[in-house]
């Protein structure tokens, strides 16, 4: 098999021997083969450095660690762990390359130029193969992820295919962390780029559905929204919900989760989704990613069946990348949003993929604020975007 | 000219003719898009009734769904602490995944300590070490107050509007939580104290349910605390009598080994003095019947008297150092009774025939009421002695004209044999030492007639060698009944 892949999973509640307990099923299961990557999700409640030092003591190669914490983990179970970890461990044929980077203080260097940066590094290593797809991680607070995406796209090629997700926390502490290696980082970003001998495909879908008339932004920059119809971009909310901005407000966290704004997209089967972050005193929005203007926009509405229904939708189209080949490991980056909109019925979601990509398929992820993966309508040219309420599914085998 | 005039004409006829029904159609299509625009303007209202009803219901989805987590948090939470009966391990059940199902990240409980006259924390999460510590001094500084607030029995919250806002509002800068609830915990025996809960999140204020679900979860604990104090207590008076009972037994088991010494070393005294005895004994036995017979010369009247009663004495010593003997082999296990399908019957008869003198002689009946074929497994030379022993005493005791009844009945597997007499009877002081060597009841009859006061003894012997069992019912004045059981025949 051109990759191996083994899993652990650890609910225990203390890092070193949640890391231990996983690393034991994974290097049972992987036996004596060589390990050329460990990817690492776990729970933002038991982020802490021990568990890389643990790591690295309990696998005596040179491994690299990739990773990053979210407020609940998906283990290849097909359960959402609040409090644990999961750990995969990867082994690749000779034919299949891949090289991994990051990048840090991306608020002092400003997301574009950091973006760039990371995507300087992650196509250095691979100057005369071919490269497939990249996986990314950034920090779940990055001011705006679309430009950071773009920056990166900028030196990886504006059509590579890049699939990932934002680190996430439980909106408490307001800080996300990554894995990479040695460290536990954040206001960063890690990169892996594959090329060679191997098949990938992507999925991406949220399940959200416009409602109300369509309106048109008539002002707006990077990721605010200024106008939207010529008037103040709070107006469209304040109308919808009859609520002024300050009881807005105090409803932000529902709202943004449960009624995004979503962008037109000639061509695609969903609307762009974009979450509020704020709302400020002159009435502008604040999203997470990028609101372009002349944008075509409609607030969105999304429920527990369509959202369920998105991830089998998302699931069907990577298998479909397959064409039948074997799918070897799938990684899923599952937006925090719906982790909270569906509670106790997020496994089934989870349960859902596992169910179209096959219940052995090997299967991690955590759930993020925002994801990454290419829009696939000739209009955008396979370009990818940074997402909201999203799930995205990375799939790939020999 | 007229011709092109009148083209002209019908052309700009046709024209206006086409312009007229265009501006028609112009206008249809105009009242359309009014009727679009309005369609759509109608529909973005219904959208807007859509999204805030969606609102509504997803807040009543989220405040049930917090209930039912609530709920099941409580459940789980309820039978892992009761099935705990070790005080702290109860409040180890209680973790931070818990109160964060609940709703909160803060928890801090504290038991009053009568002992220490202090609050001592029981649980804490989500506080840093400085915090806790502010904590205790402020619950130590108002010690008295709690103590107060805990008679009272009632949750304060947050949400309460009570007489104590001022403490409310103490414990929400104190414990740092924006909203909390705090609920006695209240043990029907021993110390009591408080169950605090708390959150920051604004989001997702407190609500009565809440308020209703912690004060059940402070009941939950109140009663698995009972328990364990109740358990406690049972295991330590449990593990006091244990105590004592082994005491006990390690005094009786070396009160029993220096008993089994005692006996073993009397014992072995009687035995060997006993052979010690028996042989001068046969001599002067030996000499006085020479004496008597004559053979050394015929002797004095006086002489002859005196030497009879030497030989008379000299009879009873051998027989009670026989039986002495007897005892001393029956006890130290050396004397093997030789069992055999013993018709029991024919043995008390036998007895009864060879003791007919003496009970004729003092006009005693003496009966024998036995059913025939009554086997035990017995030694015949052993039970005849019982039985010689027994209806001897039970003749010796009886005055004339009285009566003696041998009897028998079945005994599940034994066979209990009954020796009724009319005699004097026995006092109830003296029913429990009769069996024992030497013992002899103090009365008329005893007085008047002699005995070693070692056959009851050595019947008991013998009936115990057998696995069976002595005993006697008796009033004074109203006769005696001696029972023993021997084990029937296979």
């Amino acid at each position: 098999m051109p990759i191996n892949v083994a899993l652990g999973t650890s609910e225990n509640h203390d890092p070193v021997q949640a890391a231990v307990e996983a690393l034991n099923q994974a290097k049972e299961k992987l036996g004596s083969q060589k390990i050329d990557l460990c990817i690492l999700f776990t729970s933002s409640n038991l982020t802490h450095p021990n568990i890389l030092k643990t790591i690295h003591n309990y696998l005596t190669e040179d491994v690299q660690v990739y990773g990053a914490s979210g407020i609940a983990v998906i283990s290849n179970e097909g359960k959402t762990l609040r409090y644990g970890l999961t750990v995969a461990l990867l082994s690749f044929s000779e034919n299949i390359y891949f090289n991994s980077a990051f990048v840090s203080d991306i608020s002092a260097k400003t997301p574009s130029i950091a973006g760039e940066e990371l995507g300087e590094k992650l196509s250095f290593g691979f100057k005369n193969i071919r490269r497939d797809f990249g996986v990314l991680l950034s920090d779940g607070y990055i001011y705006d992820a679309s430009a950071f995406l773009n920056g990166l796209k900028r030196r990886l090629g504006l059509s590579f295919p890049i699939v990932g997700g934002c680190a996430s926390d439980n909106l408490k502490l307001h800080k996300t962390f990554l894995y990479y290696n040695n460290a536990i980082i954040n206001d960063s970003a890690c990169g892996l780029v594959f090329g060679g001998k191997l098949n990938f495909g992507i999925g991406i879908k949220h399940g959200w559905k416009p409602l109300g008339k369509m309106r048109s932004i008539t002002s707006s920059n990077a990721n605010v929204i200024y106008e939207i119809d010529n008037q103040p971009a709070a107006k469209i909310y304040e109308e919808y919900f009859s609520m002024n901005i300050n009881q807005l407000r105090k409803e932000l966290k529902r709202i943004s989760i449960l009624y995004p704004i979503g962008i037109f997209l000639e061509g695609e089967d969903e609307y762009l989704l974009r979450n509020l972050l704020y709302i400020d005193e002159s009435g502008a929005l604040i999203f997470q990613g990028s609101v372009p203007e002349q944008s075509s926009i409609r607030l969105m509405i999304g429920t527990k069946e369509s959202c369920i229904d998105a991830a089998r939708q998302a699931a069907e189209e990577v298998k479909k990348n397959f064409l039948g080949r074997t799918i070897n490991f799938v990684l899923v980056f599952d937006s925090v949003s719906r982790y909270t909109l569906l509670r106790r019925e997020a496994e089934e979601e989870i349960n859902t993929i596992k169910g179209v990509l096959g219940k052995e398929t090997p299967i991690a992820g955590f759930y993020t604020f925002g994801e990454q993966a290419p829009l696939k309508s000739i209009n955008y040219q396979g370009q990818s975007h940074f997402h909201n309420q999203s799930i995205a599914i990375l799939a790939i085998g020999g | 000219m007229q011709i092109v005039a009148i083209i002209c004409f019908v052309g700009i006829v046709v024209i206006s003719i086409v312009l007229v029904y265009k501006l028609d159609k112009i206008k249809e299509q105009g009242s359309s898009i009014d009727k679009l625009k309005k369609s759509l303007d109608e529909m973005d209202e219904q959208a807007k009734l859509i999204v805030r009803t969606d609102m509504e219901l997803n807040k009543a989805q989220e405040e049930l769904d917090k209930k039912i987590r609530g709920l099941f948090t409580l459940q789980g939470l309820s039978r892992s602490m009761m099935t705990s009966l070790e005080e702290n391990q109860i409040f180890r059940m209680i973790t931070p995944e818990h109160i964060h199902e609940l709703g909160f990240e803060k928890v801090v409980a504290f038991l009053w300590n009568s002992a220490q006259k202090r609050f001592d924390i029981h649980v804490r999460t989500g506080y840093p070490e400085e915090e806790i510590n502010d904590i205790k001094k402020y619950i130590e500084e108002n010690k008295d107050d709690y103590l107060e607030l805990m008679k009272k029995a009632t949750t304060i919250s947050s949400i309460t509007r009570s007489k104590e806002l001022s403490l409310e509002n103490r414990i929400t800068s104190v414990f740092k939580a924006t909203f909390f609830i705090m609920s006695p915990i209240l043990p029907k025996e021993g110390d009591g104290g408080f169950l605090f809960v708390g959150t920051d999140d604004t989001e997702t204020p407190i609500n009565e349910g809440d308020e209703e679900l912690i004060t059940i979860l402070a009941n939950q604990l109140a009663q698995a605390l009972e328990n364990a104090r109740l358990f406690d207590k049972t295991w330590k008076a449990q593990q006091s009598l244990e105590e004592k009972v082994a005491e006990r037994t390690s005094e009786l088991t070396s009160a029993l080994k220096e008993l089994q010494l005692v006996s073993k070393r009397k014992n072995d005294f009687i035995s060997s003095v006993s052979h010690e005895l028996r042989t001068p004994l046969t001599s002067i036995k030996g000499y006085a019947a020479i004496l008597l017979a004559g053979k050394l010369g015929e002797m004095p009247a006086e002489i002859r008297q005196r030497l009879e009663k030497i030989n008379k004495h000299s009879d009873e010593l051998a027989h009670m150092v026989n039986e002495l003997l007897d005892i001393a082999r029956i006890e130290s296990g050396r004397q093997i009774m030789k069992k055999e399908n013993l018709d029991i019957k024919e043995v008390a008869e036998k007895v009864a025939d060879m003791l007919g003198v003496q009970a004729k002689e003092k006009n005693i009946s003496l009966s024998v009421n036995i059913p025939n074929n009554t086997f035990v497994l017995a030694d015949r030379q052993q039970i005849e002695r019982v039985f010689i022993n027994l209806v001897g005493n039970a003749l010796k005791f009886t005055p004339e004209k009285g009566k003696v009844a041998i009897s028998s009945q079945p005994a599940n597997e034994a066979v209990q044999v009954d020796i009724t007499d009319s005699g004097c009877g026995i006092p109830e002081n003296a029913l429990d030492a009769i069996f024992e060597e030497f013992y002899r009841v103090d009365n008329a009859v005893n007085e008047g007639v002699k005995g070693t006061g070692l056959g009851l003894s050595l019947v008991k012997h013998v009936v115990e060698a057998h696995e069976g069992k002595i005993w006697v019912k008796s009033k004074l004045g109203s006769g005696s009944t001696f029972s023993f059981t021997l084990p029937k025949a296979g």
